[in-house]
């Protein structure tokens, strides 16, 4: 089975058929370090082709969140931005969609994010509210068949998910490719989102996904969020950016990281059959290796099947 | 923000010079209007129905002067032209389901003056539109999964949903409410009234503990949602015809202590109006708007744009018979 994708033009296949993904970790123990120095290294080791091109970075803008614990820090968001420009890039867009809180502006100001930034405008784009378009899905995992999505969205040359390191008490993590139901438009689906509920988070996301790949992915686990995330969890310092040209790949790494297994993670498990690597074998990884800069996240009680033996070694399918 | 003062005094203005809303949000929206005669979200945005809207209920007030009647005139024509055959109206002109705008638009009509039986079709549909969370399948689907034991709601307690098949929520059960406390009670359809009960029990159940709104999740997980700004201001202006009830006068403690930390021009002028529609001193709103504006613009925004130039306006006319209408 061979679809072509949407967004960049490259094929769904088979994980048999695809080559091994490349996942780097770098370690950075706070968001006041050279950034920017250490991204644009970093990207420099991959075969990213962005120069006059058009970068979309999806952060993930939850709510208003005073205290930096939420939200993927503007830090990061403003490092991959200059990053991108260095290697070329014609244009660097940050655009979200925040599923529960409408006023993007205050979710903006109150995470400083023009501090960072500069001018939020025109680089700033709301996804909520941006001109859309109707997309036949690219899969049939939910029955949802099409969905609309942002102009910004679909016209960028290279979409990079850009979650922060969280759990989820929903889909047990939110991370790369949970990011993505930030490009649903809410202005068609409301605050929440919740067409996709209806629809089954885990179908919904594989469709998403299918259908506007992101091409890339930055993680930011400076601080991410342990128990009862995305939003009342406990604040959990972990140091480090995990990148990857695999959103597939990059979340199973994130997920290892905070000593849980990929495998067990419903959205991760089936997105493995067709949009990317959960399997070690097949991702090459750049920087840290997991077992140094391992984290073990708490969840809450009915994600506990998620986590790994303390003795670390519950990583692959065979250990199960 | 400091220096409690009375609602009214906070949009007068200094002697002499136009106010805010004449010298920013009112010119701003004519300039946005796109030749069909709808708004876009943003300027040179295809026009949508919610941003339409909120511009037309901000412009009515306004019809005094011609260019902005004509605005008025050419924005209602192209919205009396997307309505769907059932009577609803989709969120942008080409989809073919009726959502949550439905409410704005009649809203919007009604307020224009509207009789040509658009607005009666629209409330037809919207009193046939139920949410899916309550019937006997999805409520038996409901108890048997994880989610009943995770969140703390009576789902047969029905309101209004985003989009149609799909679970109640605040905001799109506060327009609707609103919208139907705008006609006289005679216009609607008899099972109206039913309907309006069973929303206003559903916002009470989804109110969080301490007061105030979210999206309508108080308890997730057996932790208090957080209120947020927006829902609990269109939940207040939906409920304003119990404002004397302990939830709501809590809500309003929550809002009035919120206000004076709100950093978004939209939250902050949706927050005052409900707190001048419920009679409570605000700090002025003028100054706040014209930093915030000083620092993004808005982000050119039609509906934040709006909100602002009816929160500045001496009077909102949909919001000010929905007062009255609750004091009769």
């Amino acid at each position: 089975m061979r679809m072509m994708d949407a967004s960049s033009g490259q094929p769904l296949a088979p994980s048999f058929s695809r080559r091994a993904s490349r996942v780097a970790i770098r370690r950075a123990e706070n968001y006041r370090g050279d950034l920017s120095t250490l991204l644009t290294e970093t990207l420099l080791e991959f075969d990213l082709s962005v120069r006059g091109k058009t970068v979309l970075l999806k952060p993930n803008f939850v709510g208003p969140d005073p205290r930096g614990v939420i939200n993927t820090h503007p830090a990061v968001v403003a490092a991959a931005r200059e990053s991108f420009l260095r290697l070329g890039a014609d244009r660097v867009l940050v655009g979200d969609g925040p599923a529960l809180e409408r006023d993007t502006e205050a979710v903006a100001e109150t995470m400083r994010l023009r501090e960072y930034f500069g001018p939020l405008e025109p680089s700033f784009v709301d996804l909520n509210v941006d001109d859309v378009r109707r997309v036949p899905l690219r899969t049939r995992a939910s029955s949802l068949r099409e969905l609309y999505f942002p102009e910004t969205v679909l016209g960028a040359d290279l979409v990079v998910s850009m979650p922060k390191l969280k759990t989820h008490h929903w889909a047990g993590v939110t991370l790369s490719l949970k990011n993505m139901f930030g490009i649903v438009p809410g202005s068609c689906y409301g605050w929440p989102k919740n067409v996709l509920h209806w629809a089954g988070i885990t179908r919904a996301l594989l469709d998403i996904n299918s259908t506007v790949r992101p091409g890339f992915a930055i993680v930011d686990g400076i601080v991410g969020m342990e128990g009862n995330g995305p939003t009342q969890g406990t604040p959990k310092p972990c140091g480090v950016l995990v990148l990857g040209d695999d959103p597939v790949a990059v979340d199973a790494t994130c997920a290892r990281i905070m000593g849980l297994v990929p495998e067990r993670i419903e959205h991760l498990a089936h997105a493995s059959f067709l949009l990317g690597h959960l399997k070690p074998e097949n991702i090459k990884q750049i920087g840290e290796s997991v077992e140094r800069v391992q984290t073990p996240f708490e969840v809450i009680p009915e994600f506990r099947r998620l986590r790994a033996r303390k003795d670390g070694h519950l990583w692959n399918m065979n250990c199960l | 923000m400091s220096g409690q003062v009375d609602g009214s005094e906070a949009f007068a203005g200094k002697p002499g010079q136009a106010s805010f809303g004449d010298r920013i949000c009112l010119p701003f929206l004519r300039d946005a209007q796109n030749p069909d005669g709808g708004w876009g979200y943003r300027p040179a945005h295809h026009s949508a129905i919610e941003p339409t809207c909120w511009a037309l209920l901000a412009l009515a007030g306004s019809e005094e002067r011609s260019e902005l009647a004509a605005a008025c005139r050419r924005g209602r024509d192209w919205l009396l032209g997307r309505q769907l055959p059932d009577g609803s109206w989709p969120a942008f002109p080409g989809q073919s389901k009726g959502c949550w705008v439905t409410p704005l638009a009649c809203l919007a009509l009604h307020e224009l003056g509207n009789t040509s039986g658009a607005t009666a079709r629209g409330v037809e549909w919207l009193c046939n539109a139920w949410p899916g969370e309550g019937t006997f399948w999805q409520r038996l689907r409901a108890r048997l999964s994880r989610s009943s034991s995770v969140v703390r709601q009576n789902s047969s307690l029905r309101g209004w949903s985003w989009t149609p098949g799909t679970s109640s929520w605040v905001e799109p059960t506060a327009y609707v409410l609103l919208m139907l406390r705008n006609h006289f009670p005679e216009a609607l359809p008899g099972r109206a009234g039913n309907r309006q009960k069973l929303a206003e029990a559903m916002l009470y159940d989804r109110m969080c503990p301490d007061g105030g709104w979210n999206s309508g999740n108080p308890f997730v997980y057996g932790v208090a949602g957080e209120p947020l700004v927006a829902p609990t201001a269109w939940a207040l202006l939906a409920l304003e015809n119990h404002r004397e009830r302990a939830e709501n006068q809590k809500s309003l403690s929550w809002l009035a202590l919120a206000y004076e930390q709100i950093q978004g021009p939209g939250s902050l002028a949706l927050a005052h109006l409900c707190l001048r529609t419920y009679g409570r001193p605000a700090a002025p709103l003028e100054a706040a708007l014209e930093r915030l504006y000083a620092a993004n613009r808005f982000l050119r925004s039609v509906p934040v744009t709006a909100f602002a130039a009816m929160a500045l306006a001496p009077r909102c006319g949909w919001l000010r018979r929905t007062a009255a209408g609750a004091r009769q």
